[in-house]
């Protein structure tokens, strides 16, 4: 094990702990432990069972995966599970992101015309975000690796 | 029953790409996807090569000609119902050996049989390298390895549909055991496409 | 001149021999994907995850994007309106079949052939079947679906399928006819027997599922739950009363590909099309159909004998009971003329799993004839008496919890 070997563990261990957090968040939040939770740039508003429980423990799944490559030796095994790990954060993130882009184009049931306004388009995309739009930019360095066949030498 | 000469019967294992060869064959639009069981039903194409017109009918995927399910009897019925026809046998070069049990049950049948060695793409990928010089001396029928994705060999597919061969199943055994009873030159014509 | 079995192996043992070398092979992690996909430990979470994007996706294209955003304006705005002032005569019968009310605001609630007929084939279940076919394209084009399946196959065991079948389940959540000839793929005829029975009565296709997702979005979890009990409980008693085997498969799981562009418009187009020219025609023909048996006073006359029957053992209100007759023929339309009525969640929770659980569209009917009248005799027999069975279960569950 080298150096960045052991850089790469501690980005997936921290990563997938993060995530794992995230995800338990989401559904405890849906379980009524908050009646929506919004804390800088982040927001859990937990209302819905799909997207909140649903969608949360999906993250907990991610977030153990990324935990669990870290056991053993360093095999394209473990570099798999932690991209599937990575997979669930983008399968969260990119319905979420889709979701707002869905919302944003058409003008809305009371305007008049059927377009949004570049400024309410772009608006549909501002903070506060939920968690898991929060995780990509952090999974780009499992993207990095993936693109990088740098795996081997994990 | 109707001339079945000029018909060209696809089969071959499930998943190994006999529908999306078929796309290539004729521009038709049977439906192509990654799971083995896609096509249920045969879909029919023409293929005009050297102003030679083909049927070509593209079967169910089966295992053997011993129907195990009802797209796999759809299969072994047309190849009955087509006693004529050209079988184009599809392989998936990344496991030959499954096909090949399907196709020397064809031969068998006495069928003029041509094989195509398709995915022969992701066998180089996978480090998989078939020999088709020596499986058509074998076999005594052309093999021409193809990719129906990209579309390699999809012409010299349609260009060696002619030379498809009937062979005696005895002979294919007996060059099987390394036993060629004639020189390759002055014996009949293994279909090498030599000529 | 054939072979016996065992000496055509060692026949093809020995060509395989001598004409294929494997090289050094380095697993990749395509391969490690795919074998991770297809362990229940980390398989069934990616399962939900898939699940969850198609769902999330599905509802935010089809819902938010399309039928509210553009088309729910493109109708209630300009066409109803234009529509109600051109047409002459608001007290015709034509006026009646093809715009339905004058004074509704709404396509939902006009129930003409060209208001109502049109908003649904067009504004709400065209979009519906595009983006469910696109996400289905690149699931069967990826290779996931063998491997759904082969993680689906001891659940699938226990109602006499195997994992296989969930092929033809998600065919049937796009459209139930391509999912009948689908079928093919099961080994016996009593299994083929169960999965067309249990499709046509417990999977929604696709125009139902957008039509659900837009006129009851908050119920469609709860109605989806009632039918995923019903595919399980009637698949069990099924396997038990059907003689015949089950015999065990071997599901052959091909190395994942990325889907190609190509291939995937091209099927999207051929099934868009297909539904295009297959269903729309039935859905506007079925509006038709049931305003000129509500004229002819036919719908009354069936409503008015059947009310016991739906209100006592179904437990839903009286208003609700002409458009579940009418429902018949019409599925898609009739959960949008449920939700127009008063009644409590619950009751229409059963109402519209039991107009989902009705007769399939005329398409799937003669998908079903061809492959043999027994079978569909048989299927029909036994979708009367699960709806009826059914539909009493999940009355007797809601007096049971208190909310019926």
């Amino acid at each position: 094990m080298n150096r960045n070997s052991s850089m790469f563990t501690l980005y997936t261990g921290l990563l997938g702990l993060v995530t794992l957090a995230f995800g338990l968040a989401d559904i405890l939040v849906w379980a009524g432990a908050s009646p929506g939770f919004s804390i800088g740039i982040l927001e859990i508003a937990g209302g819905d069972f799909f997207r909140w429980a649903w969608g949360g423990a999906i993250l907990v799944f991610g977030g153990l995966f990324m935990l669990g490559s870290l056991r053993g030796r360093g095999t394209m095994e473990q570099f798999g599970k932690i991209v599937l790990g990575a997979a669930m954060i983008w399968i969260i993130a990119g319905t979420d992101i889709f979701a707002r882009l869905c919302e944003s184009i058409p003008a809305g049931e009371e305007a008049p015309e059927f377009f949004n306004s570049v400024a309410g388009f772009v608006g549909g995309f501002a903070p506060p975000y939920s968690p898991a739009i929060l995780l990509l930019p952090f999974t780009l360095g499992i993207v990095y690796f993936l693109f990088n066949g740098r795996f081997d030498e994990i | 029953m109707a001339d079945t000469s000029r018909t060209v019967l696809m089969m071959g294992n499930p998943n190994v790409g006999k529908s999306a060869l078929f796309n290539r064959l004729t521009g038709g639009d049977a439906v192509v996807s990654n799971y083995p069981g896609t096509t249920v039903d045969y879909t029919k194409g023409v293929l005009i090569e050297n102003g030679q017109e083909y049927e070509v009918i593209d079967a169910p995927g089966t295992y053997s000609l011993e129907a195990r399910d009802a797209a796999e009897d759809v299969a072994v019925r047309l190849i009955s119902e087509n006693p004529g026809a050209t079988v184009l046998v599809v392989l998936d070069a990344t496991r030959v050996e499954r096909g090949l049990y399907l196709a020397l049950e064809v031969i068998e049948r006495g069928c003029p049989v041509i094989i195509a060695l398709n995915m022969i793409d992701a066998a180089r990928e996978r480090q998989i390298t078939v020999d088709t010089r020596v499986l058509q001396r074998i076999l005594g029928v052309p093999v021409v390895p193809t990719s129906a994705v990209s579309g390699e060999g999809a012409r010299d597919l349609a260009g060696m549909l002619r030379k498809a061969q009937k062979v005696d199943i005895e002979t294919v055994r007996a060059r099987a055991d390394g036993q060629f009873d004639t020189p390759e030159q002055s014996g009949g014509c293994t279909g090498c496409g030599g000529c | 001149m054939a072979l016996p079995v065992q000496e055509r192996w060692d026949l093809v043992d020995i060509i395989a021999r001598k004409t294929v070398a494997a090289g050094a092979y380095r697993q990749n992690l395509g391969d490690v994907l795919g074998d991770l996909t297809v362990r229940p430990l980390t398989g069934i979470p990616v399962a939900f995850a898939v699940l969850y994007a198609f769902w999330s996706i599905f509802s935010s294209f089809a819902g938010a994007l399309v039928t509210d955003g553009f088309m729910v304006k493109v109708f209630d705005s300009h066409w109803l309106p234009w529509l109600q002032g051109a047409w002459s005569d608001p007290a015709s019968i034509h006026y009646f079949l093809f715009v339905g009310d004058p004074l509704a605001e709404n396509c939902f609630e006009a129930f003409g052939m060209l208001t109502s007929g049109l908003f649904v084939a067009i504004g709400v279940v065209l979009p519906a079947i595009i983006i469910f076919y696109l996400m289905m394209t690149v699931l069967e084009d990826s290779g996931y679906l063998p491997r759904l399946a082969v993680l689906m196959d001891t659940v699938f065991h226990r109602i006499g399928l195997h994992g296989y079948a969930i092929v033809p389940v998600i065919l049937g959540l796009g459209c139930n006819t391509p999912a009948v000839t689908a079928t093919r793929v099961l080994e016996t005829r009593k299994q083929r027997f169960i999965m067309m029975t249990l499709l046509a009565i417990f999977i929604p296709c696709g125009a139902q599922l957008g039509v659900m997702l837009e006129v009851i979005p908050d119920a469609v979890g709860w109605v989806m739950l009632f039918l995923l009990i019903g595919f399980g409980i009637f698949g069990f008693i099924l396997d038990r009363i059907i003689p015949g085997s089950n015999p065990e498969i071997l599901i052959d799981v091909p190395p994942y590909h990325w889907p190609l562009w190509e291939n995937v418009t091209k099927k999207l187009m051929n099934r868009t099309k297909s539904f295009l020219k297959d269903a729309v025609p039935f859905v506007l023909f079925g509006v038709l159909v049931v305003n000129v048996l509500y004229l002819a006073g036919i719908i009354g006359a069936l409503a008015d004998l059947f009310e016991p029957l739906f209100v006592t053992w179904f437990g839903v209100p009286k208003e609700t009971v002409g458009p579940l007759v009418a429902a018949f023929l019409r599925k898609d339309l009739a959960v949008a003329q449920l939700s127009a009525i008063a009644m409590t969640p619950y009751q229409m929770i059963t109402a519209v799993v039991l107009v989902s659980i009705y007769f399939p569209c005329v398409a799937t009917f003669v998908v079903m004839l061809r492959e043999g009248w027994k079978e569909l005799a048989a299927a029909v027999a036994v979708l009367v008496a699960t709806v009826f069975i059914y539909g009493g279960l999940i009355h007797a569950v809601g007096i049971l919890m208190g909310v019926a």
